[in-house]
């Protein structure tokens, strides 16, 4: 039975059984399921309006918006590790091309299919992570960000000593796609849109769960200071240890997807500092572990990479670091700063004194 | 409850804490007092967990926890707080009291909402309910060293070690927190070490005193036989020139 009920300022809808509230006023929305239907609808709507409307096939449009999905799965889980771990890694991207070597190597060489390559991709990255963890106890600020930006580094030599093995800049090729393709390359690199958005989606949800439970809370903590953390009788080790762990796995993942989505995997073009510098923004931009505020920042940061590349060609890296620097400055808090000041009684109330004339 | 052997801590050619021992009974006060650079805090901070030592033994009852992290021992029930209030600055009063809970053994027992409520209790207890939306970078100082109470004692701990806590109030907040803090042992059933400069009030609330000076131990008694113990009022006011 579905009845709707119209009262003042809200509307409630019953759904056999279970009754569902909704405050007219937008300043009251806290509803995530609008964002969500918003997000989800947006690859479709830019679909229609540029084929309906400009009669335009809009792959590039499209490829854009995977890459700014591949921001959000790297920069959610990259938000977590930094609260979790208290620090600032450098290297995040070192566990993209961990996962993405993974992934294609066994999928070229045995075959195994993207099904048995993802958990294979995880594990590989997290397995990696954990024997790399110590760093996260024994060093802190400028030797870690040393030590986590040398990983890469040292990761991308490796792909050129041993390019029988990893291939060098060539990467390794025939790596079998996520699915077969339809004929179609629209409709192929919509299929990877909604894979893409459905992989930053399922981060997302993992990563807000966990920094609601009491695990998040501790992490708060460790972030805020290691010492108050442990006089709770919070084991900071082991929690900094399980965050650095899985969270890099988390990032695997997103080096799965781009070798099961491109068909091969080259870490150098990965591995290389302007990647690096666009996640960092997407976190950065997004709001001090906000991460909802990242899935703004990666679609503004992708759309304007987009367009700083067709419009200043060879400059268009100078250009887009000169325009995210500008908004890092003027934009303090982030996208999710923003959003929050306008958030009706969520900011601090202040009281204007006018001076007598 | 507590019983400390031979403790010695070093800091490069500086010896801090001085082949240190002393025994702690359930249920005490113990003032731990002396000049500045006496080893004080550092003793609290071998207690705690916070510094190793290099050599002697920590035993709370019964167990030895030398080798045992601030969070183990933490969980065995030692908590503490700290010269310069630590507390979570960008969070309010309640979440910081909030976290500890979570933090704690019997918090994982506890739902958030329960735990929320039990953290309302401890600002409650120390008057700071008022407060409990405030953050607490937005707090006065006499209601940080308030909430760094609440927040050690929502561990619920056997063993409360205070470092300074009337380091900066005013004789009358000085005098509303030792109240406080003798209301808590006999309500909680607590032993507490506290390290004072404030002598007066200290001596008005401890059963006992332990001196150091140099880092080493040289009274331990009731307060108003070791403030006049020759050694004591020599670390105090220093030797007479001849």
């Amino acid at each position: 039975m579905v009845k709707f009920e119209a009262r003042r300022g809200r509307i409630i809808i019953h759904f056999f059984g279970r009754k569902y509230e909704w405050t007219i006023e937008p300043r009251y929305w806290r509803n995530p399921m609008i964002g969500l239907v918003l997000w989800l609808s947006l690859p479709l709507v830019l679909y229609t309006v540029a084929v309906v409307a400009f009669d335009y096939q809009p792959i590039a449009l499209m490829s854009t918006l995977i890459f700014a999905n591949l921001l959000i799965m790297m920069a959610v889980p990259y938000n977590l590790q930094t609260i979790g771990t208290g620090r600032l890694s450098f290297g995040p991207h070192f566990f993209l091309a961990v996962g993405g070597y993974t992934a294609a190597l066994l999928s070229r060489d045995f075959g195994l299919s993207p099904a048995l390559t993802l958990p294979a991709a995880f594990a590989v990255g997290a397995l990696v992570a954990l024997a790399l963890s110590p760093i996260t106890i024994i060093s802190r600020g400028v030797y870690y960000v040393l030590i986590t930006l040398l990983l890469p580094f040292i990761l991308g030599e490796i792909t050129y000593w041993r390019s029988d093995i990893f291939g060098a800049e060539t990467g390794i090729p025939n790596v079998e796609l996520l699915f077969p393709t339809t004929g179609n390359v629209t409709l192929d690199v919509m299929i990877f849109v909604y894979v893409s958005l459905a992989i930053a989606l399922v981060l997302l949800f993992l990563v807000d769960r966990t920094l609601r439970s009491r695990y998040g809370f501790m992490m708060g903590v460790i972030n805020e200071d290691e010492d108050v953390a442990q006089s709770y009788g919070i084991n900071v080790r082991q929690i900094k240890i399980i965050t650095f762990t899985l969270t890099s796995g988390a990032m695997a993942i997103c080096g799965w997807f781009l070798a099961h989505y491109q068909g091969s995997f080259s870490g150098p073009v990965w591995l290389m500092p302007p990647f690096l510098i666009l996640v960092l923004l997407t976190a950065t931009l997004g709001g001090k572990g906000a991460i909802y505020g990242v899935v703004i920042s990666a679609y503004f940061v992708a759309t304007m990479r987009e367009i700083t590349r067709i419009t200043f060609g060879e400059l268009s890296v100078v250009v887009l670091f000169l325009i995210l620097l500008l908004l890092l400055y003027f934009l303090r808090e982030g996208f999710w700063g923003l959003y929050r000041k306008r958030r009706y009684r969520e900011y601090e109330p202040s009281i204007k004194v006018r001076k007598k004339v | 409850m507590l019983k400390v052997s031979n403790l010695t801590k070093r800091f490069g050619g500086i010896i801090a804490v001085n082949d240190v021992s002393f025994e702690i009974e359930k249920g005490e006060i113990v003032g731990l007092i002396g000049p500045n650079g006496a080893g004080k805090s550092t003793l609290i901070n071998l207690i705690s967990g916070f510094y190793f030592p290099d050599r002697g033994k920590i035993e709370f009852n019964g167990q030895d926890i030398t080798k045992k992290r601030m969070n183990e021992r933490a969980k065995l029930g030692i908590a503490r707080t700290f010269q310069n209030p630590r507390v979570i600055s960008n969070m309010t009063a309640h979440m910081n009291v909030l976290y500890a809970i979570l933090g704690s053994n019997h918090g994982k027992k506890l739902s958030m909402t329960e735990a929320g409520a039990e953290a309302i209790y401890y600002l409650d207890l120390f008057g700071l309910l008022k407060k409990r939306d405030v953050l607490a970078s937005d707090l006065a100082i006499y209601e940080l060293r308030l909430l760094e109470l609440a927040r050690a004692l929502a561990l619920k701990p056997k063993l409360l070690l205070i470092d300074e806590a009337m380091a900066g109030l005013n004789p009358a907040e000085a005098e509303s927190v030792s109240k406080l803090i003798n209301r808590i042992r006999n309500e909680f059933d607590l032993t507490i070490v506290w390290i004072e400069h404030v002598l007066k009030v200290l001596m008005k609330s401890a059963e006992r005193v332990l001196v150091m000076h140099y880092g080493k131990l040289i009274a331990d008694g009731k307060p108003e036989e070791v403030v006049r113990k020759p050694e004591v009022v020599e670390a105090y006011i220093g030797e007479e020139e001849v």
